[in-house]
């Protein structure tokens, strides 16, 4: 008997999911085994971790735009039209109330509220309407596809503890990203392409980016094969990808002939399970050698949908061809895809450096929601934008009626979501009349991971993994519960 | 409908766990219940959380982590009749309102654990410490019968597969054995010569001699150093933030060397932990306290100094724990530990012992982050004493001289010429304090510059601007000061307009050159005061203005300044204002000096001196009289300075010396106490704004305590690890080492031995092997030795497919261990078998090729570490991978594919995975393309070979012996059909082979060197190749 089936005859496979069984070994070899199996056997009877998905999921996959440098949701979504009053009138202390500030503004001797000198305007969404800023006149036309989330805090104040608190579930390094948990749980329904694949993108706003790591998209304490897939642009999406330089494709399926040859005799001399897997693997690289150069060839796209997604869909890199992409990988059934898009960091001039990013985003995002809608993939397919932490209502470094800067803000940020069961067309939570604090229905970081999860058909309190004798889960030790209230 | 497989999803089956699958199998037999191994597992498990340890989250007041609770006081328990035993009621109830564990709380028990419980209660519930709290029990190995085995460790072997009723396997062949234990014991394959040594000698000791070679070889220290590095989070990078370069490699030197000359174990571990509090420690000890400061830090603006310093003290004790005592004591950083017996206050009593850094939380982004030291020769470190020895000598001259000096207070003081100053705020560098805007990007080198190093070159599309503000001393603008810039004006990109702006508060202090696009300020006025034209253009310009005109009176303050421009390219330089006060008119007289500083509030004094003369004169004392004095004379008073600048200037030259020097010197973080410990507070939910109780240094209450009669700081810690009756260091350490030998460790869980830990395969070794080790003197080599000596380390790994059904993971040894090598081991393997090796020990990182961008896509724009550039040259390109350079934000992806660690953290135990992207990699890169070819060129390299002596040759260099005759014949048809290809395709051939550092002769025929390369890249990708067998 195949020893993997005899294992698993020893323990029904929910006891040894919700068991954790004993640390890294078993847990990964509860997950990962039968599928493993598959490379060398034959088609896999179900996808992911046994028990999962916990219930029938919404979203069969999901899109991340993630906006590294934290967007200042003031100057976007959070219309305050009373701060006009305000200008440069110090932020009253019942509203700030001792809050922690950054060292780069608790020197700073005043507090003067800067009014975004945006306009807004209420768009019909099918509901109350959207306060959406002229700087994104794409998204007045996804209002009714979206649900905005004007509510969500987190506790980090710095940009590199507070991305990875919002990517990984905690501010320190070493867990598992959000991407690599969905890997990990839910597997991927494509062969040929990894269940998760992470697209950094160019950017035109600040140039002195923030840093991203690794980490956002690494797997932690969960096997690495779930770490995200980094595409590139260039000759290699994926590291690798290319045969050397001569070495043509025929050459390459000789030597895996070969190969297949000589690891099968070494199969029958040692009769190591393993080996059949490698034999299974390199047969995927060579798969892949085609799929992932079909996947980023985007000539067989019309060019009403590339125009739809703006002039820059064709710079490799750019965030309107990073979206085109999603929307390809998310056809391709890739689980999860983040892109990342940096330059959000308007510590001052925002005036000048944020118009540029909204101008990377808008179109694209846009054009995204609009082009899986038009395929019917957005009833399954979740999409998320957002950034790591909001940005403050009072000004940092110079303000004048022209220009100003905002600090971090943890207390309140905007993200929105879309698709995949999550209401069309709502505003939820609130700020106070300054957009410092919230008011109604506040949204946790983890509670965001935690409906994102859910969509996905996981309970985030459940989806546990044995790690350093702990419980590890996404979103953290205490409970989250997912945002009921933005489902439909 | 497309095929739903997955795409990367394998790990290897050597390192999975069926725990409990093949133990002395309770579960079917009336064999007694151990309570340690099969009880106290499923209790921790399933009920700990909400009955064990920690006090905050413990229901209905039961804890069955305790005896005494569980038992005596709760009843829950009634020993020798589950009947009667409220415990195994609730278990098996049908009512879900009683039932345990709760059905929401996602956790159960299976019939079989729950009849174990039931036997074990019945048995008489014998309860006992968790197993490895106990200190290690002597244990008598049981008796074998069999000749099989060869030293003590095959006698647990052995008796555990006779439990099971297995049978060990056979020695494998030499060849194999010769390659499994060199790759083992130094990360490398066999040389030609050592093998041919060791198949040839015929003495029943050649294996022991081979072994003791390999032990004895340099080789042997960087394998070992290698593992520790991932253990002690090493990295050439600060790996948080910006994550620039951080200069620590001498430490990894220090841990080769350790291992190389066989340090002691518990020596080892005391320098690393604190060697800095050994009685004079010597350079070396202070380099192995690095171990204490390899976490990853941050200088992230914005960031909280405290929550820094916590966040690093919480690491450097979390990984002592995991290190040292297999205990995952991070858990009980934010409350009591769930699962073991650490309270959070423990937590902190372990912390106090690790928060005393002499130096800031904060890396600052520099690669010496303090405390550090040089590490250069005697010579090279005398002669920085030296020099700073007789600049000292030359400070204390002018202290002695200002002492000594007999001033006489002139009746008429000539008076000053007031030499106009200039103060400059901008030249080469920005002021050290404020916040600035905008990409400050110094001209490139041969760009133009006004003044000093440097000027900065600003583009820009549009109105761009590049501020500094909130600096920290503002400057103060005087009667009749200008302010001032220089502009080179791009001629082939000039701007529209120019603009200078000033902020003592409001920014409404503006000068224009140019069109007036500037859409800021009222115009005609002080907020937008028209200049002029743009000054003339490819050259240096000052521009200029009066502080006046720009409403800027005399006692502004002025804490920024904004260089603005509208299109165009602009060079700026020499940033600052023109005073026409001197600043110290009275250098003449120490009266005048003296009535002038009190009339400015002493605000160019230092704050002594501030404080005094603010002070009413008339209560001034001698000594205050005299320490203004002495500053007059040592600063200010004209005669006396030309006597002390030239003293000064050669001391600074002496400095200037000593710095040289010294930026050419490595240095290394090192461990450095505060003289008083600083003091340690609970902190509620870890968090390090919210001290709670104050905690003084003490290990848990669980272990042994430490001696008394020392000093109790972080060496009394270190040296209670070693202390005879210490239940976990040793079994801890023999542990981690069998696991680097075997694959898998004894306790599986290397990083916890707790009560969520594996509970050990061979219990009786685990506990021979650590008192053996702790008899023996720590004596890591010997330890390994003994290992690779057994029986059980030499069986042959091939299996039956009933023998891999009846244990897959091979827990019990019936086989020999088979599994893929490390990612280093991989690629020192590929260059070592091709003979690109370069085998130098030691010295600074390198940077092998890799894949363009990778650290570009994610790196911070100002960091240091931000583009990557390839080294040159073959001493830099084909060293063994523990050198290459370890971005702890994007790691190499030759290491990260192949299951490497990112180092941010303490890692002790490595995945294996089997990927597709591993096979990409493994096939395309150009390192292992390279050495295909090197090893193709070898192969040319023999004269008058046929084709099957040249695939012998190569095959026996990848996997030390012959290849087989299908195998043969397999590789031989390739290579056939592959030169053929390059005959009819040259240029193709010419492609591959000049891939790599150096392209191939001309003395190969392209095609056959082409042909041959792809013979070996199949080798190098053979899983025999990727596996130690």
């Amino acid at each position: 008997m195949n020893p993997i089936d005899r294992y698993l005859q020893l323990e029904t496979r929910r006891q040894f999911f919700s068991r954790g069984a004993m640390g890294l070994g078993a847990a990964a070899l509860t997950s990962l085994l039968p599928r493993g199996l598959q490379g060398a056997t034959g088609t896999p009877e179900e996808l992911g971790l046994p028990g999962l998905p916990h219930f029938a999921p919404k979203a069969k996959r999901a899109i991340y735009l993630f906006m590294s440098g934290a967007p200042s949701q003031l100057d976007m979504f959070d219309y305050k039209p009373g701060m006009a009053d305000w200008f440069d009138k110090e932020l009253p202390e019942s509203i700030r109330n001792g809050q922690r500030l950054t060292t780069m503004t608790s020197g700073q001797s005043r507090f003067p509220v800067a009014p975004s000198i945006y306009n807004f305007e209420k768009v019909d969404n099918g509901h109350d309407g959207a306060w959406i800023s002229e700087l994104l006149p794409h998204h007045k036309t996804i209002a009714g596809d979206i649900a905005i989330v004007k509510s969500v805090f987190t506790e980090a104040i710095n940009h590199d503890p507070a991305i990875t608190y919002i990517c990984t579930g905690d501010q320190l390094p070493g867990k598992a990203s959000l991407g690599s948990w969905l890997s990990y749980g839910l597997g991927s329904e494509n062969e040929n392409l990894p269940s998760f694949v992470v697209l950094n993108s160019t950017w035109t706003g600040r140039k002195e980016a923030q840093a991203l790591y690794n980490r956002l998209w690494g797997s932690g304490f969960l096997p690495s094969q779930h770490q995200g897939v980094l595409m590139r642009t260039g000759k290699d999406p994926v590291l690798f990808l290319r045969n050397p330089e001569g070495v043509d494709a025929k050459m390459r399926r000789k030597m895996l002939d070969s190969l297949n040859q000589l690891n099968q005799g070494t199969f029958d001399n040692f009769g190591d399970p393993e080996i059949q897997t490698r034999i299974a693997q390199y047969e995927m690289a060579f798969r892949m050698q085609t799929s992932v150069p079909d996947l980023v060839d985007i000539s067989g796209e019309s060019a009403k949908t590339l125009e739809m997604y703006g002039p820059d869909v064709n710079k490799p890199g750019t965030l309107a061809y990073n979206c085109l992409q999603a929307r390809r990988l998310a056809e391709r059934g890739v689980r999860f895809t983040q892109i990342f898009h940096r330059g959000w960091d308007q510590h001052g001039n925002l005036p000048v450096d944020l118009p540029n990013n909204c101008r990377d985003l808008d179109q694209p995002a846009a054009a995204l929601i609009k082009d899986l809608k038009q395929r019917g993939m957005l009833d399954d397919t979740l999409v998320i934008w957002g950034g790591e932490f909001g940005r403050t209502i009072y000004c940092q470094g110079k303000l004048t009626k022209e220009t100003y800067g905002r600090d971090h803000h943890p207390r309140c940020f905007t993200m929105w979501m879309a698709g995949a069961g999550i209401k069309p067309g709502i505003v939820y939570g609130d700020t106070d009349e300054f957009g410092y604090n919230v008011t109604e229905n506040p949204v946790h970081i983890h509670e965001l991971n935690a409906t994102i999860l859910h969509q996905l058909g996981i309970d985030a309190e459940k989806f546990v993994y044995q790690n350093q004798g702990l419980d590890q889960r996404l979103i953290g030790v205490e409970p989250a519960k997912p945002v009921r209230d933005i489902m439909i | 409908m497309p095929a739903k497989t997955t795409f990367v999803t394998i790990i290897l089956i050597g390192f999975c766990s069926a725990s409990g699958l093949l133990s002395a199998a309770p579960q079917t037999t009336d064999a007694e219940v151990n309570f340690s191994r099969d009880i106290r597992p499923l209790l921790s498990n399933t009920c700990f959380k909400c009955h064990g340890p920690d006090a905050n989250t413990r229901e209905a007041g039961l804890r069955l982590d305790s005896q005494a609770s569980a038992i005596e006081e709760s009843g829950a328990i009634i020993a020798g009749d589950s009947d009667a035993s409220e415990l195994f009621q609730r278990l098996i109830s049908d009512d879900p309102d009683t039932l345990m564990p709760p059905p929401e709380s996602g956790r159960s028990l299976t019939p079989e654990q729950i009849e174990l419980i039931r036997k074990w209660i019945d048995q008489g519930a014998s309860w006992g410490n968790h197993w490895s709290l106990v200190p290690p029990q002597q244990t008598v190995p049981p008796p074998v019968d069999l000749p099989w085995k060869r030293n003590q460790i095959d006698a647990f072997v052995m008796h555990r597969l006779k439990e099971n009723g297995m049978q060990p396997s056979v020695e494998a062949d030499r060849r194999t054995l010769a390659r499994r234990v060199a790759l083992d014991l130094t990360g490398l394959p066999p040389s030609a010569d050592q093998l041919a040594a060791f198949l040839d000698d015929p003495s029943p000791t050649a294996y022991e001699r081979y072994v003791d070679q390999l032990i004895a070889s340099l080789q042997y220290g960087e394998h070992m150093a290698r593992h520790w590095l991932d253990v002690v989070r090493y990295g050439d990078t600060h790996g948080l933030h910006l994550d620039n370069y951080r200069e620590h490699w001498p430490y990894r030197d220090w841990i080769i060397n350790a291992f190389n000359q066989n340090k002691p174990y518990d020596q080892f571990s005391i320098e690393q932990l604190a060697g800095d509090l050994l009685e004079e420690p010597t350079r070396d000890q202070l380099i192995a306290t690095g171990f204490n400061r390899s976490h990853v830090t941050t200088a992230e603006g914005g960031s909280i100094k405290e929550e820094v310093k916590v966040r690093n003290v919480v690491d450097r004790t979390s990984t002592f724990g995991t290190v040292f005592l297999g205990m995952t004591l991070g858990c009980a950083q934010c409350h009591d530990h769930k699962f073991d017996p650490i309270s959070q206050r423990e937590f902190y009593s372990l912390f106090a012992y690790f928060n005393s850094l002499d130096g800031d939380p904060m890396d600052g982004n520099v690669k010496d982050h303090q405390p550090s030291m040089l590490v250069g020769s005697e010579e090279e470190l005398n002669t920085v004493k030296t020099l700073d020895a007789q600049a000292d000598e030359l400070k204390r001259s002018i202290t002695t001289l200002v002492e000594q000096w007999k001033y006489n207070e002139p009746d008429d003081p000539p008076a000053v010429d007031p030499q106009p100053v200039q103060e400059l705020w901008i030249d080469d560098t920005l002021p050290k304090s404020g916040i600035s805007e905008g990409a400050w990007t110094p001209t490139a080198a041969g760009g133009p510059v006004q003044m000093g190093a440097v000027s900065f070159v600003h583009k820009a599309t549009g109105n761009q601007q590049y501020f500094l503000q909130n600096v920290e001393q503002p400057w103060e603008i005087n009667d009749q000061d200008e302010l001032f810039a220089y502009v080179f004006l791009d001629p082939q990109d000039p701007p529209r307009e120019i603009m200078l702006q000033w902020n003592d508060g409001t920014w409404e202090h503006r000068a224009i050159w140019g069109e007036n696009l500037i859409e800021w300020g009222t115009k005609n006025s002080p907020a937008r005061l028209f200049m002029g034209p743009l000054p003339e253009l490819g050259k240096w310009v000052r521009i200029a203005v009066p502080a006046a005109e720009v409403n800027l009176a005399t006692g502004a303050q002025v804490n920024g300044v904004a260089l603005t421009q509208y299109d165009g390219t602009v060079h700026w330089d020499a940033v600052g204002k023109l005073s026409h006060v001197p600043p110290f008119p009275a250098n003449r007289s120490l009266r005048d000096w003296i009535d002038e500083s009190i009339a400015d509030q002493g605000k160019r004094l230092p704050a002594p001196l501030q404080k005094i003369i603010t002070q009413d004169r008339e209560k001034w004392t001698e000594v205050e009289l005299a320490q203004l004095r002495k500053h007059f004379i040592r600063n200010i008073y004209a005669d006396a300075q030309t006597v002390i600048e030239p003293i000064e200037r050669q001391s600074q030259s002496l400095v200037k010396q000593r710095d040289e020097l010294k930026s050419k010197l490595p240095s290394t973080l090192i461990f450095r106490e505060t003289e008083q410990p600083k003091e340690a507070f609970v902190l509620e939910r870890g968090a390090y704004d919210q001290p709670k109780e104050k905690v003084e240094r003490a290990v848990p209450a669980t272990f042994p305590p430490i001696p008394e009669g020392q000093k109790n700081d972080r060496l009394a810690l270190a040296r209670w690890l070693f202390t005879d009756q210490h239940p976990l260091t040793a079994r801890v350490t023999v542990n981690r080492f069998w696991q680097q030998v075997f694959g898998v460790g004894l306790v599986e869980t290397s990083e916890d031995f707790g009560a969520q830990g594996t509970f050990p395969t061979h219990p009786d070794l685990l506990d021979y092997l650590a008192l053996d080790f702790q008899k023996h003197g720590w004596d890591v080599k010997r330890l390994l030795k003994q290992m690779v000596m057994s029986a059980a380390y030499r069986q042959n790994s091939a299996a039956s497919s009933e023998a891999i059904a009846e244990d897959p993971a091979n827990q019990l040894l019936a086989r020999g261990k088979r599994y893929r090598l490390d990612a280093e081991v991989i690629r020192d393997q590929a260059l070592a078998v091709s003979g690109l090796l370069v085998e130098s020990v030691g010295g600074p990182s390198v940077k092998p090729p890799q894949p363009d961008g990778l650290w570009f896509v994610v790196g911070y724009s100002g960091s240091n570490t931000v583009r990557f550039k390839k080294d040159m040259g073959a001493d830099k390109v084909h060293r063994r991978s523990l050198y290459t350079f370890w971005k702890r934000t994007a790691p190499a992806p030759q290491m990260n594919i192949l299951d490497a660690p990112s180092r941010e953290t303490c890692t002790v135990r490595r995945e294996r995975t089997n990927t597709p992207l591993q096979a990409l990699m493994l096939m395309n890169d150009p390192q292992f393309v390279e050495a295909a070819r090197h090893l193709a060129q070898a192969t040319l390299d023999t004269p008058d070979a046929n084709p099957e002596q040249r695939i012998q040759w190569m095959f026996q260099r990848c996997l030390a012996r012959p290849a087989r005759a299908d195998e043969l014949k397999t590789i031989l048809s390739a290579s056939v059909v592959w030169l053929q290809q390059f005959r009819e395709n040259p240029e193709r051939a010419k492609q591959l082979i000049s891939i790599g550092e150096q392209p191939a002769s001309d003395k190969y025929n392209p095609a056959e060197l082409a042909a041959w390369t792809m013979v070996a890249n199949l080798l190098l990708n053979m899983d025999e190749f990727l596996t130690k067998n």
